[in-house]
């Protein structure tokens, strides 16, 4: 017996005629390109960044807001463009997106504002090699 | 209340699916999340000690410096190839989706045995970066290490989950063995069903359901693979 319930077959809707493939995939041939600049441009940054840092005066903190912000990009492109998320109904989008994002905004607040803040005093505590080459350090000045 | 008609249906009426999307690619979304979430974990716990050991943490321009077939200093170099091979993938594997939007089954041939390439060569390169993480350089680093029940000072070569030569953390190696082995076994995975989906199509399964969301589906696993690969790249070896 062939189960049918009625509700139109998403998998048909998607497809589409060898036109309209032209257009998607020069789209997509895009999207390629600009994430291969971004690559290009962040291993370039990554390389020459003791030069820049230096001649220019710059903080450690402009490199990861920069290196973040390319990550982002990136990945809104590979989310939106080639995973289809861009083509999906409004409210799958925020299905996906909105328990996620929810999730790392907490994730990230409770590491670095809650549990981040007291931890400094037991860095030995996670590291036996350096406490133990700390504390022998200690009695070679002794 | 039945004399109470309403003119114009509001919100969801019943008959549609209120996402317009099949079950399969909705489920293949949910667990996707779940995947993210756990990488998340562990680019933000690789954040936080990252954060408490700032002083020892080695930069990745020092340590990832080799080339295959060449003895020349070439940071970070390696990493882009693998990057760009990843990104390269991912965009053969999208062609694959399209042409199955198009029911052409040679280009879903044509771009899926690029796609299993593509991805057979970023695992190969991963095993041969963790060759060299693993052997180290031939200077070595000197390390206390805990060798019959006591702490001695001697030289260390390459790293283990213990000692590594780069950082006398051990978390350096931890972090890098952790994040960079789930992610390549998740590759690994996506190139399995990269095989199994290539067989299916040259066996005609797709012409035979009329649909090929299947490719839409598995396409959906290895761009989240190439997704994870730019954040890990962006927080192990650019940052």
């Amino acid at each position: 017996m062939e189960f049918n319930d009625g509700f139109p077959n998403y998998e048909v809707i998607a497809q589409h005629d060898n036109e309209a493939g032209v257009g998607v995939r020069k789209r997509l041939m895009n999207v390629f390109w600009l994430l291969l600049v971004i690559t290009l441009i962040e291993l370039t940054v990554g390389w020459f960044w003791h030069d820049i840092k230096e001649s220019m005066h710059l903080s450690q903190t402009w490199l990861i807001i920069v290196f973040i912000f390319f990550t982002v990009v990136k990945a809104g492109y590979i989310v939106m463009a080639f995973m289809h998320l861009g083509d999906e109904n409004k409210w799958m989008r925020w299905m996906i997106l909105g328990p996620y994002a929810l999730f790392i905004v907490y994730l990230i607040y409770m590491v670095t504002v809650t549990e981040g803040a007291y931890s400094l005093g037991f860095r030995d505590l996670l590291n036996p090699v350096t406490k133990v080459a700390h504390s022998e350090h200690a009695e070679h000045h002794e | 209340m039945s004399s109470h008609a309403i003119a114009k249906p509001q919100g969801w009426e019943g008959g549609t699916s209120p996402l317009a999307t099949s079950h399969g690619k909705l489920f293949m979304w949910f667990f996707l999340i779940s995947d993210a979430l756990t990488f998340s974990g562990l680019l933000v716990a690789l954040g936080f000690f990252r954060h408490k050991f700032h002083d020892v943490w080695p930069v990745s321009t020092d340590v990832f410096t080799h080339f295959p077939f060449t003895h020349a200093h070439l940071p970070l170099v390696y990493v882009g190839w693998m990057t760009f091979d990843l990104i390269l993938s991912s965009v053969t594997m999208v062609l694959a989706v399209e042409a199955g939007h198009r029911k052409d089954n040679n280009a879903v041939l044509l771009w899926m045995g690029l796609t299993i390439i593509g991805g057979a060569i970023f695992v190969g390169s991963q095993v041969w970066e963790w060759a060299i993480f693993i052997n180290g350089s031939h200077d070595g680093a000197m390390r206390w290490q805990f060798i019959d029940g006591q702490w001695i000072e001697k030289v260390f070569y390459g790293a283990n989950l213990h000692y590594n030569e780069y950082s006398v953390t051990p978390h350096y190696a931890d972090f890098f063995f952790c994040v960079t082995g789930f992610h390549g076994f998740h590759v690994f995975s996506g190139v399995v069903i990269n095989i199994i989906t290539f067989i299916m199509a040259y066996r005609g399964v797709f012409q035979k359901r009329g649909h090929y969301e299947w490719i839409e589906k598995v396409g959906l696993y290895w761009h989240f693979v190439d997704l994870v690969w730019v954040f890990v790249f962006t927080f192990f070896y650019l940052l």
